[in-house]
């Protein structure tokens, strides 16, 4: 089986749909803060385990990418791809050890914002890699 | 009689003492400073790619926007930090911030030519939804709101 169009091969055909599940995941963990912020609750340790998760998928998505782009040429802004695949990396570690330290409803309210920018910058990935067609 | 604490981190975020200066870094502080940190991490990152990138293309811009980037890595730290001296370097951070983005906001609507490559605080930080021009004003109400009476201002 040829698979034209795709130069990277099986991973090419990996990357968008584990994207979106990132941005699914991640939205999961904000709609989870959002809740515990309504009802006046800081951040507990099962939602940083849930933020683990996400975190996990970043790194997986990091191998994938460097696998893809690897493996063929792709028509992409190479740079800007792997600007906003390192930063989202740094976004979950360091907004659940800010959160954690917080004991009231702001720490919840701290891990809605930081999972929603995460969905964001997949968002940017996802538009990175699909503008070229 | 209450002796006042030294340390800001000692401080009781729920106290309402009038004459002592809050941390920045409790409560609603918490947020700003993450908003802060993820607006610092976007500005530099992407300034130092456009630098590497093409930084022949617009220096100019490009430099500003790492400028901008830099000052609010400074904030970030300030505001996280809680008091004391940093409470003064977060009310010269957050004031440069917004005399750069009115400043600049102005420039990209008055004169388009002069900016030929978005900064992030190119038409008062649209790009960015505005936050960058948002940000300086919650994190001066901010200041405000959580200073001491006796404290520095």
């Amino acid at each position: 089986m040829h698979q034209r169009g795709h130069p990277g091969g099986n991973l090419d055909r990996v990357f968008a749909p584990l994207t979106y599940l990132i941005m699914a995941a991640a939205t999961a963990q904000a709609a989870w803060a959002v809740w515990f912020a309504i009802k006046d609750r800081a951040v507990i340790l099962k939602q940083l385990w849930g933020g683990a998760v996400v975190e996990a998928l970043l790194l997986v998505q990091v191998f994938v990418a460097a696998g893809m782009l690897l493996a063929g040429d792709h028509d992409i802004a190479v740079g800007e791809f792997w600007g906003y695949l390192v930063t989202v990396l740094i976004i979950l570690p360091f907004a659940a050890a800010w959160a954690f330290a917080e004991r009231t409803r702001w720490s919840s309210v701290v891990m809605v914002v930081a999972a929603v920018t995460v969905v964001f910058l997949e968002w940017r990935l996802v538009q990175i890699w699909t503008r070229t067609g | 009689m209450n002796p006042a604490p030294t340390d800001p981190s000692s401080i009781d975020p729920t106290s309402i003492d009038p004459t002592v200066a809050r941390p920045t870094n409790a409560g609603f502080g918490r947020l700003l400073v993450l908003v802060y940190a993820i607006l610092a991490l976007a500005a530099t990152v992407r300034a130092l790619y456009q630098l590497l990138a093409h930084g022949d293309q617009a220096p100019l811009a490009y430099a500003l926007s790492l400028l901008a980037g830099v000052v609010y890595i400074v904030a970030t730290i300030a505001l996280a930090r809680g008091g004391g001296r940093w409470r003064t370097v977060a009310w010269v951070a957050c004031s440069f911030e917004l005399v750069g983005v009115l400043t600049v906001g102005v420039a990209t609507i008055a004169d388009a030519d002069a900016f030929p490559e978005s900064t992030v605080w190119s038409s008062f930080g649209q790009g960015y939804g505005y936050i960058p021009l948002v940000l300086p004003v919650v994190g001066l109400l901010w200041l405000w709101r959580t200073r001491g009476h006796d404290g520095p201002a």
